[in-house]
C-alpha cells in the first residue's frame, strides 16, 4: 500500500507554514509503516498519469495566487473538479479554499471566477471590515463527527484549533455543509459562525497552525479515509493532546 | 512645540530614566517619544535635533540590531558622536524616545551621526520624518504575517516611499538578494550593493554567513560616511555582540549562548551556524512566546526545516519553554527530535532553574524568539534590556 499525496503548487502556495501539513501527514503515515510518496504538482506538471490518495493545497501571497489561479483554471481545473466530485480526499487551506469556490469579489468590486466546485463565494470588503486574524477554536459539524472513519480514530474530541488570517469573507451556498462552527474566532465570515466547508471527502478551511499540527484526529481521518482503511495503529499523541487543550484556552 | 514644552519633555524623560536606572527597571520604553509626537507630530523634524554628518536608517527582517550597533561602534571608535536606538525600540516613537534621552539637560541635540534601526512596517513613516542620507536594506522574509502582511506588500511600500524622497538618500542594499532588484532599479538615487564576503566578518567575533552580510552593510555605511579602511578595520575585533544576538551570559555555573530566533530565516541561520561549528557538547533550549511583539501566530515554526532541526538536536538534551512551549515541543517532535516531557516548561524561570541544576553540559545554546529572549536575558542577567 502506498499513500500518494498530490501537493499542489508547493512553490507558490506555501505561506503560513501550511507545508507543515504535508510533513505531518508523512510523519503519521510512516509511523504506521505506510509507504508515502509526495508528488509535487507545479505550474508545468502534467496530471494525466497521476493518481492521488490525497490532494493538499495551501494559501499564498496575492502575487503567487494570481499565477496559480490561471494555471488552475486552464490546466488543472477539470482534473481537480473531477477528482473532488468523484469523492477524492483533499485538504484545501485559505487561498486554495477560496479558489475552489464560485468567485472571489475584491474590495474594488472586481470579480475573480473560481473553479466552482464548492458552492460558496468569497468577498473582500476592504477597509469596511477588519481582517480576520486570531486564534480559532471550532466545534466539528455533526456530519463530520458522524463519519465512521473519523469516529473510529478520534481520541481528541470534537474540536479543531488553529489560527486564521484572511481578508476575504466566505459565504456557503444553502446546501453546503460547514466543517464546523466557531466557538472562538471569526470563521468563514464572522457572521454566520461557520468555519470551513465539508464537501464529499474534501475539506476547505481557513485554519493555519498548521491545521493538522494540533488536530491529529483530522490528520488521521485524512490518512485512513483516503486509503480506505477503517483503523490505524494509535500513536502516542499525549503531547499533541496537551497542545490541543492548551490552544482551546488561547484568547482570540 | 514651544521650546519650553520640549525642554519639559526632555527633563521629565531624563528624570524618569534616572529613576528607572537606579531601580534597575530597564530602558526599552517608548513613552517619551510617544508623548513628544503627540504634542508635536513633527517633533523629529525639529531644528533642535541636529546630526551634522548624517542619518542612516537600517531596515530589514533580520540583522538590524547587530548592523546598527556595528555602525555605531565603528563611528564612535573614529571619534564621532552618535545617537543610536540601541534598545531596539524601532518604531517612530522608539526612535523619538532614544533621541529625547540623548538630549543634554539643557540646549539642543548636536551629534555627528544618527544611526537608527527601523521596523520594516515603519520605514516609510520614519523616512518621512527623519532626513536620511543613507538607507540600508538588509533582507526581507516572512515575519509576523499577522502584523505585517505579506513580504510583497512591504516591498511595495518601501519602493513607493523611497521614490518619493527628495533629495534621495543613498541606498545601501544587499546585492545578493534578488528581490531587492525591483527597488534598486526603480530608485533614482545612488545605490551601493554589498555582498556576503567573509573578509570583514573574520575580523569580528561574529559568526555565520548572515552576519557577513550585516558586517558588510555596516562597512559600506562607514565608508559612505568617509571612513578609511585603515580607520575602521582595526576596530572590528573589539565589537561585542548585540544583546541576545550571540552574546554569552554566565549563569549558575553554565554558559548560556543566546541566539535570537524570531522567524524562519533567523531560526535557520542559527541552525546553520550550529551545524557548521565543531560540534561541542551543549544542551539546546528553545523558547517560543506569542506576545504582541512576537506575532501571535506561531505556525511559522513549521517553515523551519525539519531536517536542520533534527540534525542540530541529534544526541543533544533539548529543553523547551515559553508561552507556546507545547506548540514548540510538538513541532520538534514532528521534526523527529526526541522530546522528554520532563524537559518542557511553561515557565521560563523553571526551565532555566532545571537547566542550571541538572543540565548535563556546561554550554547551553538558547534559541528564543523576541519577547522570550528579553525574558530569558532578564532571568540570566537579573536586569532588563541594557
Amino acid at each position: 500500500m502506498k499513500f500518494k499525496i498530490g501537493y499542489f503548487y508547493p512553490e507558490q502556495l506555501n505561506l503560513y507554514g501550511d507545508n507543515g501539513n504535508v510533513e505531518i501527514l508523512i510523519y503519521r503515515a510512516k509511523k504506521r509503516g505506510i509507504d508515502v510518496e509526495v508528488a509535487l504538482v507545479d505550474l508545468g506538471t502534467n496530471l494525466e498519469e497521476n493518481r492521488f490518495n490525497l490532494v493538499f493545497m495551501g494559501g499564498g501571497p496575492d502575487s503567487s495566487q494570481k499565477e496559480v489561479y490561471e494555471d488552475l483554471l486552464k490546466d488543472k481545473g477539470p482534473y481537480l473538479k473531477d477528482y473532488i466530485n468523484s469523492g477524492g480526499f483533499g485538504l484545501y487551506i485559505c487561498g486554495a479554499y477560496q479558489l475552489l469556490g464560485k468567485y472571489y469579489k475584491s474590495a474594488d468590486g472586481s470579480i475573480l471566477e473560481g473553479l466552482g466546485v464548492f458552492d460558496l463565494y468569497t468577498e473582500h470588503f476592504g477597509n469596511k471590515k477588519p481582517r480576520c486574524i486570531g486564534n480559532v477554536v471550532c466545534e466539528l459539524s455533526d456530519e463530520f463527527r458522524h463519519k465512521e472513519v473519523f469516529n473510529s480514530l478520534n481520541k481528541i474530541g470534537s474540536t479543531l484549533v488553529g489560527f486564521e488570517n484572511h481578508g476575504g469573507r466566505t459565504y456557503l451556498g444553502e446546501k453546503m455543509l460547514p466543517l464546523g462552527k466557531v466557538i472562538r474566532g471569526y470563521g468563514n465570515n464572522s457572521e454566520d459562525g461557520y468555519e470551513g466547508v465539508l464537501y464529499k471527502n474534501s475539506i476547505g478551511t481557513y485554519l493555519h497552525g498548521p491545521v493538522l499540527s494540533k488536530n491529529p484526529h483530522l490528520a488521521d481521518y485524512l490518512i485512513a479515509g483516503s486509503l480506505g482503511l477503517d483503523r490505524l495503529e494509535s500513536l502516542d499523541d499525549s503531547l499533541i493532546l496537551s497542545a490541543h487543550i492548551a490552544s482551546k484556552k488561547l484568547r482570540q | 512645540m514651544t521650546t519650553l514644552v520640549e525642554n519639559l519633555i526632555v527633563i521629565i524623560s531624563k528624570l524618569i530614566k534616572f529613576i528607572s536606572n537606579t531601580f534597575n527597571l530597564g530602558s526599552g520604553y517608548t513613552w517619551p517619544g510617544h508623548v513628544a509626537l503627540l504634542v508635536n507630530p513633527n517633533f523629529l523634524k525639529s531644528r533642535r535635533i541636529r546630526f551634522k554628518k548624517g542619518v542612516v536608517l537600517v531596515s530589514g527582517t533580520n540583522g538590524k540590531t547587530t548592523t546598527t550597533k556595528l555602525i555605531t561602534h565603528l563611528l564612535e571608535k573614529s571619534g564621532y558622536t552618535v545617537s543610536h536606538n540601541k534598545s531596539g525600540a524601532n518604531l517612530l516613537n522608539g526612535i523619538a524616545s532614544s533621541i529625547i534621552l540623548d538630549f543634554p539637560a539643557f540646549g539642543d541635540l548636536n551629534r555627528d551621526f544618527g544611526v537608527f534601526e527601523v521596523d520594516e512596517g515603519a520605514l516609510p513613516l520614519v523616512l518621512s520624518n527623519l532626513k536620511a542620507s543613507a538607507v540600508v536594506l538588509l533582507n526581507l522574509s516572512r515575519d509576523q504575517l499577522d502584523r505585517y502582511g505579506e513580504v510583497d506588500i512591504i516591498s511595495e511600500k518601501w519602493t513607493k516611499s523611497l521614490l518619493s524622497l527628495n533629495p534621495a538618500p543613498t541606498l545601501i542594499v544587499d546585492g545578493d538578494k534578488d528581490y531587492f532588484n525591483s527597488i534598486s532599479q526603480a530608485f533614482k538615487g545612488d545605490t551601493i550593493a554589498f555582498g556576503d564576503s567573509v573578509d570583514y566578518l573574520s575580523r569580528t567575533k561574529l559568526h555565520g554567513l548572515f552576519n557577513a552580510s550585516n558586517v558588510n552593510a555596516a562597512v559600506s555605511v562607514v565608508r559612505f560616511f568617509g571612513l578609511k579602511e585603515g580607520d575602521f578595520v582595526s576596530n572590528l575585533d573589539s565589537f561585542e555582540f548585540a544583546y541576545g544576538r550571540g552574546e554569552v551570559i554566565k549563569h549558575g555555573g553554565k554558559e548560556f549562548r543566546v541566539l535570537l530566533a524570531k522567524n524562519p530565516a533567523s531560526f535557520e541561520h542559527n541552525l546553520d551556524l550550529l551545524l557548521s561549528e565543531e560540534a561541542s557538547e551543549y544542551n539546546l533550549f528553545f523558547a517560543l512566546n506569542d506576545k504582541i511583539p512576537d506575532g501571535r501566530d506561531v505556525s511559522w515554526i513549521y517553515d523551519i526545516s525539519a531536517e536542520k532541526l533534527r540534525e542540530a538536536c541529534a544526541s543533544k538534551v533539548v529543553y523547551v519553554s515559553g508561552t507556546r512551549y507545547l506548540d514548540m515541543a510538538v513541532r520538534l517532535s514532528y521534526a523527529g527530535v526526541n522530546i522528554s516531557k520532563e524537559n518542557i516548561f511553561e515557565n521560563l524561570q523553571h526551565a532555566v532553574k532545571e537547566i542550571t541544576l541538572h543540565g548535563v553540559s556546561e554550554k547551553v545554546i538558547c534559541l528564543p524568539n523576541y519577547s522570550s529572549m528579553l525574558e530569558l536575558r532578564k532571568i540570566l542577567t537579573g536586569k532588563k534590556i541594557l
